[in-house]
């Protein structure tokens, strides 16, 4: 393997992780946006789309369809499970968030972090403590020279960029997009102007949690395996994907995760073993660490006068 | 005013609650027995928690030890050193009169120091880092073998029977998985194979294709890994998923069906080391025929679910044997005791390592293990 193929390996290793990053951190930042509410529990929806996703397909291809149509398949295990973990955000929301909206910052974070491990324990005692298995559905890859890319990062970073586009335009043209961002800039002002302040911040819920519900599923299928905390280490990650490129700005969210991707990847490839992998996350976390030392908001928190 | 007098009500309601707890039924002898019960490597914790039960029905259907009723208090350490200290203290408190286990050897290690000051006698099942009986304790035992013959047994695996020189040895940074990879590195380098990649990756992590990326710029033939099944089946299958050519080598942490149902396709191939099978152990029998009565639905009877049961014999065995729960006398009676167990004859040395201890290869054919190197003798 050339050392350009070398490097476009690991690009395509770092892109593939980053793209999930991203999708877990637009929800953190959504809400933070709106609210400016850290959702501890995010990544705890994240690790349910996950569960959600391999209960379907179990009971998918029971009924045979995941060999006779696999696209049809997984169409139905997405739409399933994001449905299901938009409940649960604007049940969360509900509950747990909504009657502290008077009460100091404080209250909620903390709210948030018991909501994280309420659910957590919940999906431990209910699925149990064991490792759950996805089944094998894509196998096989394309082989570029050296390169080698899997069908399964094709499909993680097609979804991915395709859902975020369509966040994008959802935000930027439609009328509720319009209303998220009036709210994200001033919620008294939207209020007056007759928007349904409660509403906007349960779509806001409902979308992190269904692209949360994404995320889940791809890194499900990616890695092969779920466990109860799998949504904690992805929630920390993806909350550093937002912080580094700005929390409460979408692109923002997007570069992070892209970029903490990369940084990984290219920790553990190109600093001498054996310290690459062992030293990777240092040397992504340094980087934030300088990042908001220059930038305290974050790559893109000044530049853009919107929040969202 | 109301909420302060509601809470001092409270208070002292609690202490009461707790007292009405505190005096059980009947008087037990009680042992502790730790693992990771829960959490990635739960499927192991659940082995010993079913050899460590089996054993304790079989001794109180015949009566329990002394006259009393012998309890098994579970300990969850979650594989974590920290918390392994944490039940070693909760045992001591209880008043355990002897412990199996834990199952890691970075948990096993720091427990001791726990249980040896008071002390107890501990036994591990699966604690293979030499370091575990190295360090001068009397109290600590281990039914299974050590680092250094399976790293050994490991290198001469590779270099002389696969024939393979280009190995990558991968480690989880753990007491036991890096400890494992060092002393198979160091049988390599007795065979004059110097390792053509070596890294820790971090436990835990999902994503380990960059740095198997960067080994396969080294193009090893081998990948070897010191550490326990979840790893085991990311790398087996992100390798696979790289293209990388390897053969993938491990140790007993990756001794479970789990591996082969995780890694799928990708564990296929795959030669882990082990103990021989316990299938073809006559004194093993028995206990497999009561695993499979009470566990009908279990689909194998798991690798150390024997250990866990032969360790607790031993513990009661010895309770039986010196008619005390006093920790020394049975700390010196399991020394110079040999047992008859279901693993064949056992005694330890001074150390508390077991005197036979053989390491054999077995590899991943359609989906289940199978020996496929006999014992050297």
């Amino acid at each position: 393997m050339s050392f350009l193929e070398y490097i476009i390996q690991q690009l395509i290793n770092g892109l593939t992780i980053g793209a999930v990053y991203a999708l877990i951190a637009l929800g953190y930042t959504m809400v933070y946006g709106i609210i400016e509410l850290i959702n501890f529990a995010h990544g705890e929806i994240y690790m349910i789309g996950a569960y959600i996703g391999i209960i379907t397909l179990g009971v998918l291809s029971a009924q045979g369809l995941t060999q006779s149509s696999l696209a049809l398949a997984m169409g139905i295990v997405l739409v399933v499970s994001m449905v299901y973990c938009a409940a649960y955000g604007f049940t969360m929301e509900r509950i747990a968030y909504r009657p502290l909206r008077q009460a100091p910052r404080l209250s909620p974070l903390i709210t948030a972090l018991g909501m994280s491990i309420f659910l957590q324990n919940y999906v431990m005692l209910t699925q149990g403590a064991r490792d759950k298995f996805f089944p094998p559905l894509f196998t096989g890859g394309i082989n570029i020279d050296e390169v080698r890319i899997s069908y399964i990062q094709v499909f993680i970073m097609g979804i991915s960029v395709l859902l975020m586009i369509a966040l994008q335009l959802f935000i930027k043209n439609t009328r509720l997009g319009k209303a998220m961002r009036a709210t994200a800039q001033d919620k008294k002002m939207a209020s007056l102007v007759g928007i349904n302040i409660d509403r906007v911040i349960s779509i806001t819920f409902i979308i992190g949690s269904s692209l949360a519900a994404v995320a889940g599923i791809m890194v499900g299928m990616y890695y092969g395996l779920v466990n109860f905390y799998i949504g904690y280490v992805a929630g920390l990650k993806a909350f550093t994907a937002a912080v580094l490129g700005g929390i409460g700005n979408i692109a923002g969210a997007m570069l992070g995760g892209f970029l903490l991707g990369l940084l990984e990847a290219f920790a553990a490839g190109f600093i001498p073993p054996p310290h690459g992998a062992q030293y990777k996350d240092v040397f992504a976390f340094t980087i934030l660490v300088l990042v908001l030392i220059f930038r305290p908001s974050g790559l893109l928190g000044e530049q853009v006068a919107e929040k969202i | 005013m109301r909420k302060f007098l509601f809470l001092v009500l409270m208070a002292t309601l609690i202490p009461g609650l707790m007292a009405a707890n505190a005096y059980p039924a009947e008087e037990t002898i009680k042992l502790g027995l730790a693992g990771p019960l829960t959490g990635d490597q739960g499927a192991f914790g659940e082995q010993l928690k079913n050899g460590g039960t089996i054993a304790m029905e079989e001794w109180n259907e015949k009566g329990g030890v002394l006259g009393k009723k012998i309890e098994i208090i579970w300990g969850d350490d979650q594989h974590d050193p920290k918390q392994a200290v944490a039940v070693a203290n909760k045992f001591v408190n209880e008043g355990v009169v002897g412990v199996i286990g834990h199952f890691n050897s970075s948990c096993s290690i720091p427990a001791s120091t726990v249980y040896t000051k008071v002390p107890i006698p501990q036994i591990t099942p699966a604690s293979t880092n030499p370091q575990f009986t190295e360090r001068g304790l009397r109290n600590v035992f281990r039914v299974c073998g050590r680092d250094d013959q399976q790293g050994a047994v490991a290198a001469d695996f590779i270099v002389n029977t696969l024939k393979k020189t280009r190995v990558a040895v991968f480690h989880d940074k753990t007491t036991y998985g890096q400890g494992l990879a060092d002393e198979t590195v160091k049988g390599l380098k007795k065979l004059g194979v110097e390792p053509v990649f070596y890294t820790g990756i971090v436990q835990g992590d999902k994503d380990y294709t960059a740095v198997l990326t960067a080994a396969k710029q080294k193009n090893p033939e081998v990948l070897y890994f010191g550490g326990i099944h979840p790893e085991a089946i990311l790398l087996a299958k992100q390798s696979k998923d790289l293209g990388l050519n390897t053969i993938f080598v491990s140790g007993d942490g990756v001794f479970i069906q789990e591996f082969i149902d995780g890694a799928g396709p990708a564990a296929e191939g795959a030669y882990i080391s082990f103990t021989p099978d316990q299938e073809k152990i006559p004194e093993a029998q028995p206990f497999i025929k009561k695993f499979r009565q009470k566990f009908p639905q279990a689909k194998e009877v798991g690798a150390y679910t024997i250990y866990s049961y032969v360790a607790t014999n031993i513990l009661l065995e010895a309770i039986k044997g010196t008619n005390s729960t006093d920790g020394n006398k049975l700390i010196d009676y399991i020394h110079k005791t040999k047992f008859n167990t279901a693993l064949g004859p056992i005694q330890f040395d001074e150390k508390g390592d077991v005197l036979e201890s053989p390491y054999v290869f077995w590899q991943v054919k359609n989906g289940k293990f199978v020996q496929v190197q006999e014992l050297k003798k």
